[in-house]
């Protein structure tokens, strides 16, 4: 996956990017985690009924467990990320202190995502469709392939609404070329992470009284 | 008060047409949704103190697993509030959360887990879990390839490492065979020994007569009666029979009016109507506790005075094994019976029969056995049901001397 869009995108489209390659991979990563983290979530709930119906926990250990794995598993690929770094000769700055807080600022919007998904998911069973055709749009529509100065300038700001979007390319910053974080764009990352939150807890609490009838 | 249930109500909504999508919603928008509303429980309300065993009954349908699940907090009620104070485990079902590729071992963990033993707990206790369960031999045994009764009595003897204030049982113990469910009696025991809250929802009127000391009735979602077990079980045992039983009998008496008997047989000169089952409060009944006072009342029309006359009973069971018979004379009870329509008591003081639905053959007779007035041949029945741990068929008065 990663050879072909490599291929693809350096050659035929021509991106100018330094270490397009770990621009590449670690975009793929971070974009999969969100993936990856709200797909299996969504199962997360319908998918063990004989639980719901049967024994009483509170809801949310189902969504945050599942949530957790995707985090191991994405920890796994970061470790495969960090012998291409070695590969390719690059070192990272002290910028990097950044990277772990922007990572869980994507894990907790993960979070609230699955939450509101997972539960909405009981009631209409097609949202698990709906979801994935946004994810994939939200693939392309997020600077993973390509980076954000091939959009104008006048158009960048809309582009960078898009929480994820700001994430990873602070995170490729921080990580890859030594670039901190504008406070500005950290703050907004953080609030935004913050109602994505909240408006997932409060769905989740709302449908959770009926789970176990509606499963 | 550990459980506290206060003015419950749980209303389900049956939707005439499903929309489980989020495009079917779309396109129901302008349509208002149809639905049907059940109400499973209707002002439920009751309280059990501090470890005291409270008995669910009811008849299928009536609200007594919603009732559990309600307290359990699966589901939530649509009015009224619900609490329970101290820790709450639920027996709803057995070996929830079983993975059939885990082995046993993997399978204690995960099932401990959901019951909510820490892993500390659970490594200690695996040992006690394998031996209670009799699995020593399997214990890294895959689940899939054990009996479906090894299965049980691992998830039970998981279930019971837990230590509950509040313990919610559900028709648990009609699973499996005669020892583990003296099992489960014992552990239970154990349980209430050391002070454990029970709720027993149960159909086995026996165990609940054993184990609560109150209990709940429940009729069609409305709380009936609410106190001492043996007052409760006898008012379910004589209340719900209002209906259909009653009716047989009536029948039954209609046929023998009539005179078309067929089953009668005789020269008529003295005609047995019909008989009622009446119970220890002098209304009739086609279902009786074992071992309650019954009395046998049979009704009769005689032509002319007669003095020269016997009434006879005999009880089969419902195999038609003939169990037991006697006679007025026999009894050394004399009768005459003057012209017209009359009836006789046959007391019993205690029906000496466990369980079963028994027939009663009625005849009357010329006190030589000679001529036979009328001969009813099982026409009449009914119904004895176990109250004690006692089995078999009928009684037998006795004791162990040791």
């Amino acid at each position: 996956m990663l050879l072909v869009l490599y291929v693809v995108f350096s050659n035929l489209m021509r991106i100018q990017v330094e270490h397009y390659q770990l621009f590449l991979l670690l975009g793929i990563i971070l974009w999969n985690f969100l993936d990856r983290g709200t797909s299996m979530s969504i199962w997360g709930i319908i998918g063990k009924p004989s639980l719901v119906q049967k024994v009483y926990f509170p809801r949310d250990i189902l969504v945050i467990s599942t949530c957790i794995t995707a985090l191991m598993m994405t920890a796994l690929e970061f470790v495969v990320f960090i012998i291409f770094m070695a590969a390719f000769r690059v070192v990272p700055g002290m910028t990097i202190a950044y990277f772990p807080i922007l990572f869980i600022c994507e894990f907790l919007i993960i979070l609230g995502l699955s939450m509101a998904l997972s539960a909405l998911n009981i009631y209409f069973r097609d949202v698990q469709f709906i979801w994935r055709l946004v994810v994939q749009v939200g693939f392309f529509a997020t600077p993973i392939l390509y980076p954000i100065t091939i959009f104008p300038e006048n158009v960048r700001w809309i582009v960078m609404l898009n929480p994820m979007a700001l994430i990873i390319t602070m995170m490729r910053d921080c990580a890859l070329y030594g670039i901190a974080p504008e406070p500005l764009n950290l703050i907004y990352v953080a609030v935004s992470t913050l109602i994505v939150l909240q408006v997932g807890y409060f769905i989740f609490d709302r449908l959770e009284p009926k789970f176990a009838e509606a499963i | 008060m550990v459980v506290k249930v206060k003015h419950l109500w749980k209303t389900f909504q049956i939707p005439h047409e499903k929309r489980t999508t989020f495009f079917e919603n779309l396109a129901g928008l302008m349509r208002p949704r149809q639905y049907e509303t059940f109400t499973i429980l209707k002002d439920v309300s009751f309280e059990v103190e501090e470890g005291e065993c409270a008995g669910i009954i009811g008849d299928n349908g009536s609200g007594k697993s919603t009732l559990l699940k309600i307290i359990a907090n699966i589901l939530r009620p649509t009015k009224g509030t619900v609490s329970v104070a101290g820790k709450m485990t639920p027996f709803l079902e057995l070996g929830v959360g079983f993975q059939p590729d885990l082995t046993v071992k993997e399978n204690i963990g995960v099932y401990a887990t959901i019951m909510g033993l820490s892993r500390k707990e659970i490594l200690d206790r695996m040992d006690d879990v394998i031996d209670f369960a009799g699995l020593q031999k399997f214990e890294d045994t895959k689940l899939k390839n054990l009996s479906s009764g090894m299965q049980v009595r691992l998830a039970f003897s998981t279930a019971i490492q837990t230590d509950p204030d509040v313990l919610l049982v559900d028709e648990v113990l009609a699973v499996g065979d005669m020892e583990f469910q003296q099992k489960c009696f014992e552990v239970f025991n154990r349980y209430r020994r050391e002070g454990v809250t029970i709720l027993f929802v149960s159909h086995d009127l026996g165990s609940v007569r054993r184990f609560c000391d109150r209990t709940l009735l429940l009729g069609a979602g409305e709380q009936r009666a609410f106190g001492g077990t043996e007052e409760i079980l006898d008012r379910y045992v004589y209340d719900r029979e209002v209906g259909s039983n009653d009716q047989k009998i009536c029948h039954a008496k209609e046929e023998v009016t009539d005179s078309l008997n067929p089953k009668g047989s005789g020269n008529k000169k003295v005609t047995i109507l019909g008989a009622k089952f009446l119970d220890k409060f002098g209304s009739e009944r086609a279902r009786f506790n074992s071992l309650d006072p019954m009395t046998v009342r049979i009704f009769y029309r005689a032509i002319k005075k007669f003095s020269d006359i016997t009434f006879g009973i005999s009880l089969y069971s419902e195999d038609g094994i003939y169990l037991y018979g006697t006679n007025t004379k026999i009894k050394n009870a004399t009768i005459s019976l003057t012209e017209g329509d009359g009836y006789i008591d046959l007391h019993i003081e205690r029906i000496p029969l466990i369980s079963g639905r028994f027939f009663l053959s009625l005849a009357a007779q010329s006190l030589d056995c000679q001529v036979t007035y009328d001969w009813i041949d099982k026409m009449y029945s009914f119904e004895v049901l176990q109250t004690g741990r006692e089995g078999g068929l009928i009684e037998i008065s006795c004791e162990w001397i040791v």
